[in-house]
């Protein structure tokens, strides 16, 4: 009963969020409210027992695209985005189609409950041989590691995407003092956290995202408190630290396809180290292309 | 296999270094799009002697791991892409104009990358994160051509988003159902009921919505129209047609036949529309690379019919004609919108107005650009052509068919009367529109190559024929 | 109905609020938060799916995760974009 009440609650706070956070009066509030719901999500991925993605969702999906939302917001001129009341009486009219639709997606989504998948097992069953005791991390890395692979690479796109764009401007004026402060120390603080995520990753919840998407944090908030120079694209190690996971990771992937049994095939006895190594790079590289991607770049003198 | 691996990694790992050492991009990418190319035909030489390989990555079992599906279909795929990205970088390293900026190489390397990553993939979750690739490199290329095309980057960007996520719901709802991603082996557990219904309608709408399928084509025209002209080729040739080629995978390979009987009704019907929409709004269209673009909605129509019928009548060599559509009108588009480029510059205006005159000024441009038309319009002897006639056969044979013939006609006399448009205005010789400057006579050369090589198929028709007919089943 | 059924249903409803936005809402931030919500409910029915067999099945949460990063890329680069046209419009 007190299980119900709790999914009750959840469930509601997560569906008035969501509407608070597109409908709401104005964009701060709206921007505000999402984050809040990426917060209540996180509960409920830790309610539904998957704590990876509670950590996942807390750090990618709240804390860093509220990053984002908000720098977006400081960037846009103020008072634009307001929504007129001709339009609200056309989305309440699309509201009421939502009803049937909702009802289409039901009937699929209604025998879905009792149906069983044998991934779990085969996932768990192979876990010896993977070279990490934490499945999340397993599928991520070993029985799935191209879909990673993709990913770190859509990563670099959009970081690519938003360099056509000319420099974000993320400049804070003059930083508070008090920031100042707080970010020495703060920052080390989110560092060591960022590196015993990525450690405990092989064993428990936790991993290259998360761990990368913390260590961003904090070189955002040095950045803002002016303690960190601004990045430029064309200094070269910031390229290679961008580059690195992505690089690491096609260079074990072909080195397995050359000389090994495949492509991606880790050699026996070699999985642990291979995959610790990539996943220290990858989050090197997550955490440069987030931080590029919040602060953005100085302007280049020579482009 | 390892020759497609090859053929994959060049490309990535190229554009890894080009971004990490920032050289002069374009020779460099010429040469990696020429090795890539001939890893490609040898990937296809190989398939096409053993057929159909597979390779378990990371070398679990297949439910668990992702696998890739070398088919004879997926090697020409490969080969046809490697090849485009050769003839557009060919042009572009000559005509600085065309590419907005020198992120282009990386960025068109990555586009290719992500092109093989889907043409190879046999997972459904994998295919939905080499879509957002796609989507992702396709869009900071269209924002290389600055601030005016920043607002369509962002339409079609938000729309390829909302594509994608249903996607990935229909994804999460055959999970449910089967337990596996495998597409290989969800074709054999595929049962016709209520979730796999659902799950195949969202995975259709979001996929009709990012290949910009009629209805779902509105974004395309802005975003296809506003890009650099280098980019425009790629966008209309290639990034279209993944969607559609995971559209027809579900369909040809999951889907159960009862329903892919009753949805191959719809896609021919919604095919014909395209060709009759996409045709008119071209030839009111008042800008060149907005008529071309549109031209792109009309011509996938001809694709969308294929794949309809070919599910509706379940009839194979329906399947041939489909992939023939696609080589003949990604050439033929490449050449266009290259040729459309080189004119829209050296004219110094977008408008279609501008081209008064035009066989004066740039001949050479024009030309290919007719020829280019031909092949679209379906003018013997070019791949169009073929294309056409491998679609109509079995339309002619029974008389209960021919109403589709009809649509076909009239989609035919829509797309030669845009072409007419173009090449009657270019052929008005009274007050033609000065060129702005000297013309560059080998970049209009690079231009028509692609259109001469769409012809050149009609050369070897029969064995090429018989042979899309076997690689495709 | 049980608590499976239930959270694929708040996933069902979560993606449509965000299908509906998108649809109708014509601030370029607002749409994009709604992208973020359809994706969000997307998660949710795998997330729920998950929760079918204790521990939560491993693959789907892998997958999420996957998805999630995807997503916040998507959403970064959305972003700037809509940045720089509303800065564009207005200059």
């Amino acid at each position: 009963m007190t299980e119900w009440l709790l999914d009750a609650v959840l469930a509601l706070l997560l569906l008035a969020l969501a509407g608070g956070a597109l409908h709401a009066r104005n964009r701060y509030a709206g921007v505000l409210l999402f984050i809040a719901f990426g917060l209540v999500l996180a509960l409920i991925w830790a309610r539904l027992g998957a704590p990876d993605l509670a950590l996942a969702e807390a750090a990618i999906g709240a804390g860093l695209t509220g990053v984002l939302l908000l720098a977006a917001l400081a960037r846009q001129p103020a008072g634009s985005g307001a929504e007129g009341v001709s339009f609200a009486r056309h989305r309440l009219a699309a509201a009421a189609v939502l009803v049937p639709l909702l009802m289409i997606l039901l009937q699929g989504l209604d025998p879905l409950a009792e149906q069983r998948s044998p991934l779990p097992e085969l996932a768990t069953g192979a876990l010896g041989q993977s070279g990490v005791s934490h499945p999340v991390t397993a599928v991520l890395l070993n029985y799935r590691a191209w879909d990673t692979l993709l990913e770190l690479a859509v990563l670099l796109l959009a970081l690519l995407g938003a360099r056509q764009l000319g420099p974000a401007r993320f400049e804070v004026e003059r930083p508070w003092p008090l920031l100042r402060a707080w970010s020495r120390s703060l920052a080390p603080l989110l560092l060591l956290a960022g590196g015993y995520l990525l450690w405990s990753g092989s064993s428990a919840p936790g991993g290259a995202f998360q761990a990368g998407s913390l260590l961003a944090a904090g070189v955002v908030l040095l950045r803002l408190a002016g303690v960190l120079p601004a990045l430029r694209w064309s200094f070269w190690p910031l390229r290679l630290l961008v580059l690195l996971g992505l690089l690491l990771f096609l260079a074990v992937a072909i080195a397995c396809a050359w000389f090994g049994a495949g492509w991606l095939v880790y050699p026996d006895g070699w999985a642990k180290p291979l995959i610790l190594v990539i996943e220290v790079a990858a989050t090197l590289s997550i955490a440069a292309s987030l931080s590029l991607l919040v602060v953005g770049e100085a302007r280049e003198a020579s482009a | 296999m390892n020759l497609a691996l090859l053929s994959l990694t060049l490309p990535l790992v190229g554009a890894l270094l080009l971004i990490l050492l920032r050289p002069a991009g374009g020779r460099w990418v010429i040469m990696i799009n020429l090795a890539s190319t001939l890893a490609a035909a040898g990937a296809l030489h190989q398939v096409m002697q053993t057929g159909t390989q597979w390779l378990e990555l990371g070398g679990w079992q297949a439910p668990l791991a992702i696998r890739f599906q070398l088919s004879p279909l997926a090697a020409l795929l490969l080969l046809f892409t490697a090849g485009l990205h050769l003839l557009v970088a060919l042009y572009a390293a000559r005509s600085r104009h065309a590419i907005g900026g020198e992120d282009f190489w990386p960025l068109s390397c990555l586009l290719q990358a992500a092109l093989a990553a889907l043409w190879l993939s046999g997972d459904l979750f994998n295919l939905y994160v080499t879509l957002e690739l796609l989507s992702l490199a396709a869009v900071a290329l269209v924002a290389l051509a600055g601030a005016k095309a920043y607002r369509p980057a962002l339409n079609y960007l938000l729309l390829s988003l909302a594509g994608s996520l249903a996607y990935l719901f229909g994804v999460a709802l055959l999970y449910g159902r089967y337990g596996v991603l495998d597409i290989a082996l969800l074709s054999e557990l595929a049962e016709a009921d209520v979730t796999t219904r659902l799950a195949l309608l969202l995975m259709s709408l979001g996929l009709m919505l990012k290949a910009a399928l009629w209805p779902l084509h509105l974004w395309l025209p802005p975003a296809h129209a506003g890009a650099p002209a280098a980019v425009s080729a790629l966008l209309s040739a290639l990034v279209v047609k993944g969607p559609l080629y995971i559209l027809w995978l579900l369909w040809s390979r999951i889907a159960p036949v009862e329903l892919a009987q009753s949805a191959g009704g719809l896609f021919a019907v919604a095919g014909i529309f395209a060709l009759l929409c996409g045709g008119w709004s071209a030839l009111r269209a008042p800008y060149l690379k907005t008529l071309v673009a549109y031209s792109t909605v009309a011509q996938l129509g001809y694709a969308l019919l294929a794949l309809g019928l070919l599910l509706r009548w379940q009839e194979p060599s329906l399947s041939a004609a489909l992939w023939l559509f696609v080589l003949a009108h990604g050439l033929a588009k490449v050449s266009m919108f290259l040729a459309a480029g080189e004119l829209q510059y050296t004219l110094g205006s977008k408008r279609v107005r501008a081209l008064k005159g035009a066989s004066q000024t740039m001949p050479l441009a024009l030309f290919a650009f007719a020829v280019a038309g031909g092949s679209l319009i379906g003018l013997p002897p070019s791949g169009g052509f073929l294309a056409k006639w491998l679609l109509l056969q079995p339309l002619f044979q029974q008389p209960q068919h021919w109403p589709w013939a009809i649509g076909v006609l009239l989609g035919t006399l829509a797309s030669a009367a845009y072409v007419f448009r173009v090449v009657a205005l270019g052929f008005d010789r009274a007050r033609p529109t000065p060129a702005s400057f000297h013309p560059d006579r080998l970049a209009q050369w690079l231009a028509m190559l692609p259109a001469l090589l769409v012809w050149c198929l009609a050369l070897i028709s029969k064995p090429l024929l018989l042979w899309i007919g076997g690689v495709s089943q | 109905m049980s608590t499976t059924l239930f959270w694929l249903a708040v996933g069902a409803l979560l993606w449509l609020i965000g299908l509906h936005g998108l649809l109708t809402l014509r601030d370029a931030l607002r749409r994009i938060i709604a992208i973020n919500l359809m994706g969000s409910g997307v998660f949710l029915v795998m997330i729920a799916l998950a929760a079918r067999v204790v521990p939560s099945d491993p693959v789907l949460v892998a997958l999420v995760v996957t998805g999630l990063v995807v997503a916040v890329s998507a959403t970064a680069l959305a972003l700037r974009l809509a940045g720089s046209a509303e800065r564009g419009k207005s200059s």
